[in-house]
């Protein structure tokens, strides 16, 4: 099949609503969110914390925390492999090669993006805005909920990083999914496995989907940036 | 109103100050100066629980009470106010109007209490309008009528006109007598000249770790 043909079978498949391809798109979509949504209270309230609080070794959480990111997805997979296996710590869940193990990989894919995000949008902000809390009665949750607030569009961008992040992995998803058509067949996975058959049309159209993805998630980028420029002003 | 019988803060080897017998009487005016440097904003900060000092023997309003760990109720009754306030991303009446919301004051009460800070500061214009927009002088007056709505027992102002000129300054400068006519001790950190020459304030300089009253 020429380049010509496979685009043209590509664009056929998406908007012709083809089941397969859009059942892709969907355990892609709900595993990466649902990974997200899992991941986001703990990293936010974990990089909250880092940010504020002095103790010992904190420099090496700090570092450990970015190292972490540059942890290829296929060293996290072969781990949770191991510990999800039959014969693994967490061989009794029965997740390996399943949603749930995919969802797994993406909240600890998710979690050191998050964190070291987060992390560095508390540790940029005014520190006059969290002892203007304190100074004025608020409680140590509420001293938080302020602090949030205010780095909201780093958070927000923390979120969206993640959110890329997780979507767009294949290594953790390949080896803890499996790659079952149906099951837990991703973007990414999918269009690994089509390529290596020669089937282009389709590992093109999955590769429309997350550029398209990929292009919402930076307009969204975008957008937060020029809201926390606005919300500078003058100030 | 506050006592401490000894009160020293050191940076790392180094004595910042040793006060002996330091006292705040109840609905008076301080000015504090010094050098820069000398230890004034830190006195504040340490006051206000922002900073760690070591202290003995400290009374607050009759009470006997640690500065470590700072307890609710001087939470409750010390406000601080920095040099170049901050303001929170909200309204000028949401930022007035925090700390009676961090107390849990219920939204009506709160509001009429907003509103009459508002009118004492002369920014009820501002009401709706978002900090950013803001000059350094209102922010300066927001700042104030934010503290000033909590009714503190001790009000701690880091040179409160400090890079403020011309009409921004003499409106601030303004507000401060009343502050302790509504029962506040108001202790202001500060070099302004108006500000130590204000009627009815005692002058504290802290000078060489030891503070002096002039």
């Amino acid at each position: 099949m020429g380049l010509a043909d496979a685009v043209r079978g590509a664009f056929g498949l998406l908007f012709d609503g083809d089941p397969v391809l859009w059942r892709i798109v969907w355990i892609s979509v709900s595993t990466s969110v649902l990974g997200l949504l899992i991941a986001t209270p703990f990293a936010i309230a974990g990089g909250y914390a880092i940010a504020m609080t002095q103790f010992r070794g904190r420099r090496v959480v700090i570092w450990l925390v970015q190292a972490a990111l540059s942890l290829p997805t296929v060293l996290i997979g072969l781990l949770l492999y191991m510990m999800l296996s039959r014969h693994g710590p967490m061989g009794g869940l029965q997740w390996l090669f399943s949603q749930p193990g995919i969802v797994a990989g993406q909240v600890v894919i998710a979690l050191p993006v998050l964190l070291a995000f987060t992390l560095a949008a508390v540790q940029a902000a005014d520190p006059r805005l969290a002892e203007t809390a304190i100074a004025h009665g608020a409680s140590t949750w509420r001293v938080m909920s302020t602090l949030l607030y205010e780095v909201r569009f780093g958070v927000m961008a923390a979120i969206i990083s993640g959110f890329g992040r997780v979507i767009s992995e294949v290594g953790c998803a390949m080896m803890v999914g499996g790659n079952i058509a149906g099951e837990t067949r991703t973007i990414t996975t999918a269009i690994a496995l089509e390529t290596s058959k020669g089937e282009f049309a389709q590992g093109i159209a999955l590769g429309v989907v997350l550029v398209t993805i990929a292009l919402a998630m930076n307009g969204a980028m975008m957008v937060l940036q020029g809201d926390a420029h606005a919300a500078r002003g003058r100030g | 109103m506050l006592s401490i019988a000894r009160l020293t803060k050191h940076y790392g080897d180094n004595l910042l100050f040793d006060l002996r017998d330091f006292k705040l009487d109840a609905a008076r005016a301080y000015v504090l100066t010094g050098m820069n440097g000398a230890g004034k904003s830190t006195l504040l900060r340490v006051l206000a629980g922002l900073a760690p000092a070591d202290a003995e023997g400290v009374h607050f309003a009759g009470e006997p009470v640690k500065l470590a760990p700072y307890p609710a109720a001087l939470r409750r009754d010390i406000v601080y106010v920095h040099q170049h306030p901050v303001m929170f991303s909200t309204s000028v009446a949401g930022n007035i109007g925090y700390g009676l919301k961090a107390r849990g004051m219920v939204r009506a009460e709160a509001s009429k209490l907003v509103e009459e800070a508002m009118h004492w500061a002369g920014v009820q214009h501002l009401r709706g309008s978002q900090p950013a927009t803001l000059s350094g002088g209102e922010k300066q007056r927001v700042a104030l009528a934010r503290a000033k709505v909590l009714h503190p027992r001790l009000l701690l102002l880091d040179e409160p006109t400090a890079s403020l000129d011309g009409e921004a300054r003499e409106q601030v400068l303004s507000l401060i007598p009343s502050l302790t006519q509504s029962g506040s001790t108001v202790v202001m950190a500060c070099h302004d000249r108006d500000l130590i020459n204000l009627p009815d304030v005692r002058r504290l300089k802290l000078r060489d770790g030891q503070l002096e009253e002039k």
